[in-house]
């Protein structure tokens, strides 16, 4: 059996990881075609404020602008989707450098790096992010580096646990007595064999990102000048007893999304986790 | 086990809850610190907001510098700042010109009220839920509690509780969507307690089914996995009733791991709960945060902060200690 047959049989057996990955494609789907689903420009300030679903082609209605809250769902994907992509990639890099080097260099190197994940690990996080982007402004970017910044502590927690067991291996044993040079062994050997469980993890901490940006943007800190489904809600929620449709719809959209997400990455740690795939084997 | 076995054991134990605490106080250390670097590097002069953009008169500049001591170098701000907060004095709140303390202790307690009161019930229904679940695996009984939690886990708080606005306020119009009491009634005795228990009940509501999945999921998973083991089945060999099986066997081992879990929740309460507090208009510490950020008063932000950090490590370090105790086979590392 080749490897896509294998892995192909892995997806569909995985019933989380299949509903995931077309979770994921149908997102993808709509930025790809993002302008033929949108009836109107999403930014556009039409003359129908507060326009209840259905009316004038409204299909979701508009917000207090005149904006079609239909067309800004679709524009929202691409922001939810960005934000956890980059969000997730600053935090399993650092988690992946930090863990790594901490279980396979070990010593004293290890003890301050573990303390660190430790402290990382027990710091109130969601409020952190909220001071840093209330003193440091409150674009997308920051959001984006801000929470990559503070929740790798569970990356490098893996990471480290996969380094410390590696390490011990045949193959890095002798990588060492051939004279590899330390960098070269944790990136050739360990990182290579050991990212599995951070990558199912980092999937699953998407859908944290998704649920911070929202979070934050719902307190007011979102980017203005960017549509998203949590400023939408934020926006919302003033008009909540009379045009219920805009936060309604938005929320919604983020449940499908965040949803997705917990699919493909328990999906994924079904998978890919070591401990799962030898119960697994018969 | 031989005593100098249980010797060994409650020595290893005390030098695990020091460690704990060590580490908890390290923990509050860095907060602090990074707080302190994060607000002297953020941009914006506080005394430039405080005067206006437009007055540009030195002497009342200096006079504010020296008041607030933004005068002095910075490692002596932060050592100033690092005694008193270790005092247990937060400092000023540079807009309000009032102690951070103060505005804190008239917040906190209907924080704690809606966190606690939710904490408690999410613990006992979502495990009992759970349990449930494990215990009629397959079933539709289990089906439909295992997506609803899934679903649950994805939805964001905020939102959840404008939802429970539109059903239970707007249309059916059941419960008041805002406040503690109603307004301009003065309520008394039992009147008073229903009239604060009918305002939280949406609040509480809304908490209670997003921090649920947790437990739902730990009890669910620690059952399924107890009973799975081959002691159980050899207590089955021998004739004993599920019953007693799983009262005596099951449910201890199965309730373990929530403890954990009610350290995790709680941590997450003590931010999470601001944001419904938002929702609700609900007079608690979430409002001092929202105006906190929309004034830029970060001294009161870091006040916050500093005792959300404080309660999470006492909260995880208790947790860690019950845990220790009860299951003698955790491995002190």
């Amino acid at each position: 059996m080749t490897k896509i047959q294998k892995a192909l049989r892995a997806i569909v057996s995985d019933k989380q990881l299949l509903f995931g990955l077309i979770g994921i494609a149908v997102l993808l789907l709509i930025i790809l075609f993002q302008d033929v689903l949108e009836t109107h420009d999403p930014y556009d300030y039409g003359p129908d404020s507060l326009a209840a679903p259905g009316i004038n082609g409204h299909l979701l209605g508009t917000n207090k602008l005149g904006q079609d809250v239909y067309s800004m769902l679709i524009a929202g994907v691409s922001t939810s989707l960005k934000v956890a992509l980059i969000s997730s990639l600053i935090s399993a890099l650092i988690g992946i450098l930090l863990g790594g080097a901490a279980g396979f260099l070990g010593g004293k190197v290890d003890m301050v790096l573990s303390e660190l994940i430790n402290v990382f690990m027990m710091i109130p996080t969601f409020f952190l992010e909220l001071m840093i982007i209330a003193m440091f402004g409150n674009s997308i970017t920051n959001v984006m580096i801000v929470i990559g910044l503070t929740s790798w502590a569970s990356n490098a927690k893996l990471m480290r646990a996969q380094a410390l067991s590696l390490r011990e291996r045949t193959f890095v044993k002798s990588a060492i007595v051939m004279g590899e040079t330390r960098p070269q062994i944790l990136f050739n050997y360990i990182i290579p064999n050991g990212i599995f469980p951070v990558i199912a993890n980092t999937t699953m901490g998407m859908s944290g990102a998704i649920l911070t940006e929202a979070s934050l943007s719902f307190l007011g800190l979102g980017d203005v000048n960017v549509i998203s489904w949590g400023q939408m809600i934020y926006d919302g929620k003033s008009y909540i007893t009379s045009a219920w449709w805009i936060a309604t719809f938005a929320g919604i959209a983020i449940v499908l999304t965040v949803i997705t997400f917990y699919m493909l990455g328990d999906g994924l740690n079904h998978v890919l986790n070591p401990k799962h795939i030898s119960g697994g084997k018969k | 086990m031989d005593d100098s076995q249980g010797k060994d054991g409650s020595r290893l134990m005390k030098k695990y809850i020091i460690r704990r605490i060590l580490s908890g106080i390290l923990t509050i250390f860095i907060v602090f610190t990074l707080t302190f670097i994060l607000i002297k590097s953020a941009p914006g002069d506080p005394i430039r907001t405080l005067i206006g953009q437009d007055n540009d008169d030195p002497v009342l500049q200096a006079a504010l510098e020296e008041k607030w001591g933004l005068n002095k170098s910075l490692p002596e701000q932060y050592f100033a700042y690092l005694s008193n907060a270790v005092q247990g004095d937060l400092g000023t709140s540079i807009i309000y010109e009032r102690s951070v303390n103060e505005m804190i202790s008239e917040k906190v307690g209907a924080t704690v009220l809606l966190g606690l009161t939710s904490a408690i019930l999410a613990l006992i229904i979502g495990t009992t839920l759970g349990i449930l679940a494990a215990r009629h695996e397959g079933s539709a009984y289990d089906t439909i509690t295992s997506v609803t939690t899934y679903t649950m886990n994805s939805v964001p708080s905020f939102w959840l509780g404008l939802m429970f606005i539109i059903l239970f306020s707007t249309k059916l119009g059941w419960l008041p969507s805002y406040g503690m009491t109603t307004a301009r009634k003065n309520y008394e005795g039992w009147a008073y307690v229903v009239d604060v228990m009918r305002h939280m009940a949406l609040p509480i509501l809304t908490l209670t089914m997003v921090t649920m999945p947790k437990y739902f999921r730990t009890a669910k998973s620690s059952v399924l996995q107890v009973m799975n083991e081959d002691f159980i089945t050899t207590l089955r060999a021998t004739g004993m009733s599920e019953k007693k099986i799983f009262s005596k066997y099951v449910f201890r081992n199965a309730i373990l791991p929530t403890i954990t879990i009610f350290g995790i929740t709680m941590a997450y309460l003590i931010t999470g709960v601001s944001l419904i507090e938002v929702v609700f208009s609900w007079p608690g510490m979430g409002r001092l945060v929202l105006t906190a950020i929309n004034q830029r008063d970060y001294p009161t932000l870091q006040g916050i902060y500093l005792i959300m950090s404080v309660s999470i490590a006492v909260v995880m370090i208790l947790v860690d200690i019950i845990y220790a105790v009860f299951d003698p086979r955790i491995r002190y590392d």
